[in-house]
């Protein structure tokens, strides 16, 4: 009940506005996770998995929102992944993973530069650039394997040799049992108590074997979001890409910003595939990225072109797949959470008088429900879509919005405007 | 720079810049004192603009010299113009919608510590200014929400926060409304009092004539004579412009039939929050006749536009020539003979990237003689083109350069051309002549009376008055969605006219 009137009557401010809207969709999941028995739904390792996931997506999003901001379409990300997963784990083999992590991202950079000279010096179409940029890294990765890692041992035309050590993981003291503390959450975690249990897991599935990377990687959206909207420089990089002839007659150089923005977006990108393989896992492998440069993109339009937006998105797809990952079975628990917020949703349209976002919920709130009650369990390849089902759900039933920078993907020629 | 302010502001000497195939300028001279408004006054492609970006630095003179405050400069770029105290306010402003007022205005001029804005310092300056000049906006507001005067006040407050001395003003009236050109006004003379120096460039004669100090008259790309208020009158300055005697709307022969050509009933349009933006609209429009609509912009012409031609939907009917259009669609009734010149020429008249003859075709593909089959007949859709070109006089080299390339008259004559080619039984006529020259303004009236005179019936939106009793035989008054008034513009003059548009007549009306 309480939901709904958080649902209907949301506070206005921003804050305020998403602390209501998180502990009413934990306070739901922690509903289903009793109902159903499913415990890892707010599991911690369920949490960690997931985090683990979303740190590639939300880099790759992350990328894509830097080079649209600046004005140019990026469909490259996932090529300029597939450099950061070669470059990255050849650094991490020859040097250690943290120049492994280095290389990566000027593996990156070096696909956005590629994709700037394209586009920007030579107006080659957008998309078409960042489409031969895909094709052109994964087949360049493959001939540099076939120079550097063939007859190496464990290495191959498809794979590189093992990195030497490892980027740290941390445990956070007194919360999650690091440097010998009690682990606290663990305690709470295991009581399983409404809404605290779930919380506790959360929390310490975010704080336990944490890897350094990752702690960087969700440091870059507030640092993302500063430069952007902080700086001189996020300011004209953003004009670039919402008018770049006013940023011209206001003697900002737009050529050298979008040589900048892509360059950053390259990096993002490579460090997300260094991530890959580094992190997630030891060596690069042909195909490793997956097209997490695409749901990157998709990320990056969920999340209205803003930073913490693309968190939000990549942390959806990044859940549902470590929920997937972790414990397959409780995805039908999923289906039942998604009926409850659909209803809601559903209801608060009513309210509201919003036919056609009432539509929307009613008919996943139909489908989800008839999804929980029939499916019993969900075969393995259903599974593997679900975080594309997820997505398209939040998608089809967010009613804010979406505003794409005014100028991307506009080819733009200084001194063009009469 | 000298301790002694030079009282010459601006001084040009024999400037020329010419692009590939025109001479957009030659031999151009200008003195601008400081400290007060100086019109410059000319047809549409006679060179203003071109000589404007000059001095902006947008691009270089082939020949000649800048001299600012006394000193000769070299702009070679938008930031030297900046540097030397020199801010342009260009007609198509340069903003950005979706960035707030306050970043449109420091975007490139920011104040900041190692690279981080100063955003307090920045509001504060802001705040300053803005009550220098007399005005209020919301620092935090998204560009995009602001109307057309308030994203003029952004234009002028951002150059006026880079410390410009020297403001150019390219056309700045061409989008306001009569209030808001006086608040512009206002603006203008409380900068110069300070000190400033404004370049005011237009084509409308008596806002020349009441706001400026100077005024220089430029014709065929060159300054033909520098002149003030005081020694010139309206007639005797459009001379100057157009080397010929002032064209008029007026001298009306009534050439109205009794066939019924557009019947509209009932006609209402659904408006944001539930009001109406048109309500219970009824008129009709006979053959040989030019309705006109007269009303402040916004209060439903364009929505009553827009739903006659069918690009809205609407309750009520359209009827033209006995033909019941109310569930066709656009080309349906476009078919039907109805003709439509849209509001903006440039949003939706024409493909500004596409070549003329394929702007020409627009809406006439279906055109037997236009086309071979399924495919566009290319050498008909050009020959039909050049045509258009030399009917309605659109000066262009030839009909395969972009529609962008033209000027805004000239733009608008290729529009006219392409609706009254097809010989409409009822034409839309929305704002034909805004933001257009004197010369093209004639000829567009010429066109629009020839076609009335030929048995075209004709639905006049206009904003400007003139315009709208010279040519119409008839004229509704739209005021908040509905049609307040019925007038005959043979005995009415333009401030009665606009007293009915403000409101004020409501009761008496209805």
């Amino acid at each position: 009940m309480s939901g709904v009137l958080s649902l209907t009557r949301m506070p206005t401010s921003g804050p305020r506005r998403l602390l209501v809207l998180g502990v009413g969709l934990l306070g739901i999941m922690s509903v289903v996770r009793l109902v159903t028995g499913y415990d890892d739904l707010t599991s911690s390792g369920t949490i960690g998995a997931a985090l683990r996931l979303t740190v590639p997506i939300l880099l790759a999003g992350l990328a894509g929102l830097w080079a649209e901001r600046v004005g140019i379409l990026n469909i490259g990300i996932e090529g300029m992944m597939i450099l950061g997963t070669w470059f990255g784990a050849f650094g991490a083999w020859k040097f250690g993973p943290w120049i492994g992590l280095l290389l990566a991202v000027v593996g990156g950079m070096l696909g956005g530069a590629i994709h700037a000279v394209a586009t920007i010096r030579f107006n080659i179409d957008q998309v078409i650039s960042g489409v031969v940029m895909n094709l052109l890294a994964l087949y360049g990765m493959r001939y540099l394997s076939e120079l550097a890692f063939d007859g190496v041992p464990q290495g191959g035309i498809s794979q590189s040799p093992p990195q030497r050590g490892a980027i740290p993981r941390i445990d956070a003291p007194f919360l999650s049992g690091g440097w010998s503390t009690p682990d606290i959450l663990g305690w709470f975690e295991e009581r399983g108590w409404f809404l605290i249990g779930d919380l506790a897991g959360i929390v310490r599935g975010l704080t336990t074997n944490l890897s350094l990377a990752s702690l960087l990687a969700v440091l870059l959206v507030p640092a993302s979001a500063w430069v952007l909207w902080r700086t001189t420089f996020g300011l004209r990089l953003r004009s670039s890409g919402e008018s770049p002839e006013s940023a011209e007659s206001l003697g900002v150089d737009v050529i050298r910003i979008r040589y900048l923005g892509l360059l950053i977006s390259g990096g993002f990108a490579g460090l997300g595939g260094g991530f890959l393989a580094i992190v997630s896992s030891s060596y690069y492998r042909q195909g490793q990225t997956a097209g997490r440069g695409f749901i990157g993109l998709a990320t990056m339009i969920f999340g209205n072109w803003r930073p913490s937006g693309v968190l939000g998105g990549a942390a959806v797809f990044g859940y549902s797949e470590g929920l997937k990952l972790v414990a397959g079975g409780s995805v039908t628990g999923l289906f039942l959470f998604i009926a409850i917020v659909a209803s809601l949703v559903l209801v608060a349209s009513v309210v509201a008088r919003r036919s056609r976002r009432g539509v929307t919920a009613l008919i996943t709130t139909g489908v989800a429900m008839l999804a929980y009650l029939t499916v019993d369990e969900v075969p393995e390849s259903l599974t593997q879509s679900l975080p594309y089902v997820v997505t398209l759900v939040v998608l089809a039933t967010a009613s804010q919005r979406l505003r794409p920078p005014a100028r991307a993907g506009v080819p733009y020629r200084p001194g063009g405007s009469h | 720079m000298s301790d002694v302010l030079s009282a010459i502001a601006v001084e040009l000497r024999d400037i020329s810049k010419r692009f590939p195939g025109v001479i957009a300028n030659h031999d151009v001279d200008l003195t601008v004192r400081r400290g007060t408004v100086h019109a410059i006054v000319g047809e549409n492609g006679a060179g203003k603009s071109t000589l404007m970006k000059t001095l902006y630095g947008m691009h270089q003179p082939d020949t000649g010299s800048i001299s600012i405050n006394g000193n000769q400069l070299e702009m070679r770029s938008p930031s030297d113009a900046i540097d030397a105290g020199v801010g342009m306010v260009h007609q198509h402003f340069m903003l950005a919608d979706n960035l707030t007022v306050l970043e449109n205005i420091i975007l490139g001029s920011e104040p900041a510590h190692r690279g981080v804005i100063d955003l307090r310092s920045a509001r504060s300056r802001l705040n300053e200014l803005m009550v220098s000049v007399g005005t209020e906006l919301d620092l935090d507001t998204e560009v995009s929400e602001l109307g057309v005067g308030e994203r003029q006040r952004v234009e002028i407050l951002k150059v006026l926060f880079r410390g410009a001395q020297i403001l150019i003003l390219d056309e700045p009236t061409a989008v306001l409304v009569p209030d808001e050109v006086d608040e512009l006004f206002e603006t203008l003379k409380r900068l110069v009092a300070d000190g400033a120096t404004v370049i005011f460039i237009s084509h409308k004669l008596d806002e020349v004539l009441q706001v400026s100090d100077d005024i220089t008259v430029m014709r065929q790309g060159t300054t033909v004579a520098q002149t003030t208020p005081a020694q010139i009158d309206r007639s005797g300055l459009a001379e100057l412009m157009v080397g010929s005697e002032l064209p008029s709307p007026a001298g009306r022969t009534s050439t109205i039939s009794d066939a019924v050509r557009l019947d509209v009933r009932d006609l209402s349009v659904p408006g944001p929050e539930g009001r109406p933006a048109v309500e219970s609209a009824s008129f009709t429009v006979r053959a040989g006749e030019i309705v006109g609509v007269a009303g402040v912009e916004g209060n439903g012409q364009f929505e009553l536009c827009t739903a006659i031609v069918g690009l809205r939907s609407s309750s009520g009917s359209v009827i033209v020539d006995g033909n019941d259009l109310t569930h066709a669609n656009t080309r349906e009734r476009h078919r039907a003979g109805l003709a439509y010149i849209p509001f903006d020429r440039q949003r939706e008249g024409l493909m500004l990237n596409a070549p003329l003859w394929e702007n020409t075709l627009l809406g006439r593909e279906h055109e037997e003689s236009l086309s071979k089959g399924p495919f566009i007949d290319g050498a008909a859709a050009r020959s039909s083109a050049v045509t258009i070109i030399e009917r309605f006089g659109v000066l262009t080299p030839n009909e395969t350069v972009p529609a962008f390339a033209l000027s805004g008259g000239n733009q608008q004559k290729l529009v006219v051309g392409r609706n009254l080619v097809t010989e409409p039984s009822v034409l839309i006529a929305a704002h034909p002549t805004r933001g257009i020259d004197v010369g093209a303004q004639a000829a567009v009236w010429d066109e629009i009376r020839q076609a009335r005179d030929s048995g075209m019936a004709v639905l006049l939106v206009s904003a400007d008055l003139e315009e709208l009793i010279g040519l119409s035989d008839s004229l509704l008054v739209m005021f908040d969605g509905r049609i307040t008034a019925r007038l005959d513009p043979d005995s009415i003059t333009p401030s009665e006219l606009g007293t009915h548009m403000t409101g004020t007549h409501r009761e008496v009306a209805s």
